[in-house]
């Protein structure tokens, strides 16, 4: 039967910082790009934030290879259908962007500006790719619930999308820079990305059948109905929907979505692998 | 490519005596393990990263023609797949296939991903951690390039284990199968032997005495990767959802455009 591949904290932490790189940077440059001045300093904030984290990223794929020395080896070959090879040449692809993009949205110049603009939108498509390859990674492993979850890379995106626009709400709340219309926008694109990823959430289960047992009645299955359903998705929501205008309690959803991505991308790597 | 080699392992013709677990660990220099109780006489449980032949010992009540308890014995190894999970997983390039069909890990490129451990539909590819590099059957891939059979296949004293070219030896197996079921053993069977059944055909391929699940084998193994296609227009589904949510979020309402 097949063998887990020993993918333990180290790729729970990729997989969940992926995430927040990507959705982090392509709500930056979708912000920056279709929204209006005043959205400023949520695409700073998001490509700032995208930097470091798919820095981090790289850094904890090469520590998780059995000889880190090697990790360039990833680059020897380009296999455009394995997920392994793609994502290692678009995790460094992604790493120029969000560099791009962050030096620039430093500079005031309008030239400047615009020129971020157009990179923005070339880069939202890999960080789309950085915050849903990974559940494709998954969904074409041969261990079974991974195997069977067709959804896997669909449901990673949307809970990309939902830590990523969390976790620049949080850097605007503890920076105070949240002055604006932005702050709003911010929560409105929160919620929808949460809606999705409760709705794809429920498709994937729905799908799966007996197969999303380790997630769902397993020894998992506190931590993925309690920690992920109820404390990641439905109470953000639910403190959103009381208190759009108190910035603490948005704060406190965002944090809370963050968790919830966290423990997402551990019930799914763990419960096969435990 | 030159003619396909395989391994036929005619499992009704095993004994257990493993003479083959021990010619492949001594010729491959495979280390002592740590052994496991397994409630019988297998060891180890499955495939391990100094384990790459693995006598299964099975028993199965009612399983032999006249209805008493029946020891299946399967020697079993790497299928080096037509269609190997492995290889389409290895984002290095360090698995290949040979000119002969096999398939075989460099370890001088593996880095150690263990994505093809996780891509194996059989659970073959195993994980070692002093070297940090993915370890499976080779094939005896240094043997059979100086003209010599692997090293299982040449101590197996039954001929359990037949090494050739792959067409000669689904040739025989197909007959030995027809004789095995005359004699009354209804449920003898190929595992992988057809080249367009599952996987591409198995180069290293079987004659069961039960459906395969008895052997702890997939009845129907399947590449792992056949729906990258699929999952990934799923995410570009879910992409275009969530992008225009994002984007109807910050989008600019009656103020003539965009950088208003």
């Amino acid at each position: 039967m097949p063998k887990p591949p020993h993918w333990e904290l180290m790729i729970v932490w990729y997989f969940f910082l992926g995430g927040i790189a990507g959705g982090a940077y392509f709500t930056a440059a979708i912000a920056d790009n279709f929204g209006g001045a005043r959205d400023r300093g949520v695409a700073r904030a998001g490509y700032l934030l995208s930097l470091p984290l798919v820095a981090v990223c790289g850094l904890l794929l090469i520590a998780d290879l059995g000889v880190p020395t090697r990790f360039l080896n990833m680059m020897r070959t380009l296999k455009v259908w394995d997920p392994m090879s793609i994502g290692a040449w678009i995790v460094g692809v992604f790493g120029l962007f969000t560099f791009v993009s962050s030096a620039l949205s430093l500079s005031s110049s309008p030239s400047h500006a615009a020129l971020r603009r157009k990179i923005g939108l070339v880069g939202i498509f890999f960080g789309f790719f950085l915050a849903s390859y990974t559940g494709v990674l998954l969904s074409n492993s041969a261990m079974p619930f991974w195997r069977d979850a067709r959804l896997m890379g669909a449901l990673f995106l949307a809970s990309g999308a939902s830590t990523g626009i969390a976790a620049i709400t949080l850097v605007l709340f503890l920076t105070g820079g949240s002055a604006g219309e932005g702050w709003g926008k911010l929560k409105h694109a929160d919620r929808y990305s949460m809606l999705v990823e409760l709705l794809l959430l429920a498709a994937l289960i729905a799908a799966l059948g007996a197969a999303a047992r380790p997630l769902v009645s397993g020894h998992f299955a506190t931590l993925f109905w309690g920690g992920l359903i109820g404390l990641g998705l439905l109470l953000p929501l639910a403190l959103d929907l009381l208190g759009t205008r108190a910035r603490a309690l948005g704060a406190l959803a965002a944090a809370l979505v963050l968790i919830g991505g966290f423990v997402l991308r551990y019930v799914v790597l763990m419960s096969v692998q435990a | 490519m030159v003619r396909t080699l395989a391994m036929f392992t005619d499992t009704s013709l095993c004994i257990g005596c493993r003479a083959c677990q021990v010619a492949c660990k001594q010729w491959n220099e495979l280390g002592l393990e740590v052994p496991e109780w397994t409630g019988g006489y297998q060891n180890h449980a499955h495939f391990t990263d100094k384990t790459y032949r693995l006598v299964r010992f099975i028993e199965e009540p009612g399983g032999k023609p006249n209805g008493d308890l029946a020891w299946l014995l399967m020697s079993d190894v790497c299928k080096h797949c037509a269609e190997a999970g492995c290889l389409d997983a290895c984002p290095t390039g360090a698995i290949y296939r040979t000119e002969y069909g096999t398939v075989n890990i460099n370890q001088d490129v593996c880095n150690g991903c263990r994505y093809c451990v996780s891509s194996c539909p059989f659970g073959v590819v195993s994980f070692n951690e002093s070297t940090g590099t993915a370890k499976k059957c080779t094939f005896c891939n240094d043997r059979i390039h100086n003209g010599l059979g692997p090293a299982c296949a040449k101590a197996c004293p039954t001929e359990s284990i037949q090494f050739g070219f792959r067409d000669e030896l689904v040739g025989k197996a197909a007959k030995r199968v027809e004789k095995l079921k005359a004699m009354g053993f209804k449920d003898a069977q190929l595992y992988g032997a057809d080249a367009k059944g599952f996987l591409g055909g198995l180069n290293a391929f079987f004659l069961l005495l039960a459906k395969p699940s008895t052997y702890d084998l997939p009845d129907n193994p399947r590449l792992p990767q056949r729906n990258v296609m699929v999952d990934s227009l799923l995410s570009i589904g879910s992409a275009l959802v969530v992008g225009l949510g994002v984007l109807l979020s910050f989008r600019e309402r009656g103020k003539g455009g965009p950088h208003a």
